[in-house]
């Protein structure tokens, strides 16, 4: 909110003098140059303060337009994005003039669009006539702010749904066991006592999973506890494999693996490990029984690439940007079968972030999904290549 | 248009800007058209593989709003056309937008059907097979939209042209789906209504292919002057010819006494 108080005071500034230097120059126009030097520096920005100006409003990561008249006459790098006027652009564009019909007989005003895309955005568009000093407005001059509230209407969701679903996910199991040990303590037939413990065992492992899973993932969140070594990947996926081997078997499921040699990160290898045996138990999950999961390991530049790919129902569109989001769900009817607890790419997210990597997601439903994870080979060279420092303190708390 | 040399200048240059002023906001407002269009894909396209047809009304609201726009974007090329008489290169500009215009429009409606089918098939699941294709149809749809609106705003008729070639990968995708559903059908994912609508759905998803590549040949007419659609009517023309030529020799048979020069130059073929 403050940082859109400022832009609007800075975005006032340059208005008024944009809009100001307009009249100003056409007047001088018409007095064809009898007008003194003098006078002419007089409420005029110099060369270098004007630069500073628009170079620091060329910088907001919001958008501003100036209109006189209700033509622009001054758009910022961030407003510039949808200059192209055709597809969405158009909408924008259309939204704009709109609002500034309005507002320039009715004063302040907003809108908000909502677009599909691609890429779906959401932008909150507000139009301000513009004042001099003492208040009052200054004749056909408009001012358009545009920010895109996608990113915060994201977080907002995933706040709302992180509540819900941590809620969901620790009281079920518990809800289940006290139904379990209430019907327990009056049953005297030992068949279905052994039914209800077995249950009852059941859901206290599940539970313990998740608060296990829990605590991996705040300690891997926090990020200072980065064990830095040098790693061999091909040693590190192979304790992974040895990780999965079992829930693979179960399900005949064979997973084969394409490793280049010699391939080094500096990193964590606990974490390294989790990540890798994360994302291939997610890939046997959900793969047909009998199919076959396939993992890649390859340097790329100053990378090294570890890519896990199945052959299974893949991910809907719509869920792709959200699966790494702590107990988000595609289905959760399915997941109860598939008994993972949510957090599993959480983790994988944050082992990348915590090591200056990336971790990215191609899916396409009926086809498969392809999860690579990209981490650099030394951690100098990722804080070079990124501008982060290398034990994630800057990034921890992206999401 | 008026040869009266006596009219100083004033007049006849106010009209033509307000004449440049009104093309280029027709112009503008067909690419706008082509902007909500554009949206109705992806919008249309979760409804479908989503369920939540809360969103569904919101489509056909817009799509009244496409069909507004489209009646008052004719109107006015019309209106251009018939007072202000435009020439060569503006008068095919406006030709092709009322043209596209009909193009645009008919693909909107499709996507309102794409949403209807999603009611008729409310609550029937559909294989990841299913959704995967309709989701590559609809991302394809999508981009020859646009592609063609591109050759349009661009006047690029090598990029129109390429249209036709284009809209090979949504004709594909369009037998995928076919392959799909009977696999589905047949494995008794999915029951006949269901098949069916699908069927239907990807169809509409194609038309709207076959929509761009139109508005690819309006545009090549726009740049060019040439309709590819004549390579066509030249073939048919041809033809008829053909036929012209057989039919003399039917009727001499009755009238040899009438036309024998006539026949005996045709009568070889």
């Amino acid at each position: 909110m403050t940082l859109v108080a400022l832009v609007v005071g800075l975005a006032l500034g340059v208005g008024l003098t944009v809009v100001f230097l307009g009249r100003r120059e056409r007047r001088e126009r018409a007095d064809d140059g009898s007008t003194s030097s003098k006078s002419r520096d007089r409420g005029r920005l110099n060369r270098t303060e004007e630069e500073r100006l628009v170079r620091s409003l060329n910088a907001v990561p919001i958008g501003i337009v100036v209109f006189e008249n209700e033509q622009a006459v001054f758009a910022n790098r961030f407003a510039r994005q949808f200059d192209s006027g055709r597809h969405t652009d158009a909408l924008v564009g259309q939204a704009i003039e709109e609002l500034v019909h309005r507002a320039t007989s009715q004063g302040a005003t907003e809108d908000e669009i909502d677009l599909y895309g691609p890429p779906p955005r959401h932008l909150s568009l507000r139009a301000l006539p513009l004042e001099q000093g003492d208040g009052t407005p200054l004749g056909e001059g408009i001012l358009v702010v545009i920010e895109d509230t996608s990113e915060r209407n994201l977080v907002e969701a995933l706040r709302r749904d992180f509540v819900a679903n941590v809620s969901h996910e620790l009281k079920t199991p518990v809800g289940a066991m006290g139904v379990l040990a209430e019907t327990l303590i009056d049953e005297h037939d030992p068949s279905v006592i052994e039914r209800l413990s077995q249950r009852l065992h059941h859901e206290a492992i599940r539970l313990g999973t998740t608060i296990d899973d829990l605590l991996t993932l705040s300690t891997i969140e926090a990020g200072d506890t980065l064990e830095l070594d040098r790693v061999d990947v091909a040693g590190v996926i192979e304790r992974s494999l040895d990780h999965v081997m079992a829930a693979a078997e179960l399900r005949q499921i064979e997973i084969s693996t394409e490793i280049d040699d010699g391939l080094i990160v500096e990193g964590d290898r606990r974490q390294l490990e989790s990540a890798i045996s994360n994302l291939l138990d997610n890939a046997i999950k959900y793969s047909d029984e009998g199919a076959e999961v396939e993992l890649v390991a390859t340097a790329v530049g100053h990378n090294v690439e570890v890519s896990v790919t199945d052959s299974g129902d893949g991910i809907p569109e719509r869920d792709l940007e959200r699966i790494f989001e702590r107990f988000y769900r595609v289905d959760q009817a399915r997941s109860r079968n598939t008994g993972g607890t949510g957090l599993g790419l959480s983790i994988v997210r944050h082992v990348a972030i915590n090591h200056g990597g990336t971790v990215t997601v191609r899916s396409r439903e009926g086809v498969g999904t392809s999860f690579t994870l990209r981490i650099a080979t030394s951690p100098s060279v990722a804080a070079e290549l990124t501008g982060k420092r290398p034990n994630g303190e800057e990034v921890a708390n992206v999401r | 248009m008026t040869d009266t040399p006596i009219v100083p200048e004033p007049e006849p240059t106010e009209h033509r800007v307000r004449y440049h002023r009104d093309l280029e906001e027709i112009k503008a407002d067909i690419v706008r058209l082509g902007a909500m269009c554009d949206e109705m894909i992806p919008q249309g396209t979760d409804v479908l593989l989503s369920g939540e047809l809360g969103m569904a009304q919101r489509l056909i609201d817009r799509d009244d709003d496409v069909d507004r726009l489209s009646i008052e974007i004719e109107e006015r090329c019309y209106n251009v056309m018939v007072r202000q008489s435009p020439i060569a290169g503006e008068l095919r500009q406006l030709i092709t937008i009322t043209k596209m215009v009909a193009e645009i429009e008919r693909s909107a409606d499709l996507m309102v059907n794409v949403t209807k089918a999603a009611r008729r098939m409310y609550g029937s699941p559909m294989t990841p097979q299913i959704r995967g294709v309709i989701a590559s149809m609809a991302k394809e749809a999508q981009r020859l939209l646009r592609l063609s609106i591109d050759a349009y705003v661009d006047e690029n008729d090598a990029l129109a042209g390429a249209l036709n070639d284009i809209d090979d990968q949504l004709d594909q995708l369009n037998r995928d789906m076919v392959e799909a559903i009977f696999e589905a059908q047949s494995e008794g994912h999915i029951d006949l209504a269901a098949a069916v609508q699908l069927a239907l759905i990807a169809r509409y998803y194609e038309r709207i292919g076959d929509h761009a590549v139109n508005i690819g040949n309006r545009v090549i007419y726009m740049v060019t002057g040439w309709l590819p659609e004549h390579n066509g009517a030249i073939r048919s023309r041809n033809r008829s010819a053909e036929h012209d030529e057989v039919e003399p020799i039917g009727a001499e048979a009755t009238t040899t006494e009438t036309s024998s020069d006539d026949g005996g130059e045709q009568s070889p073929s």
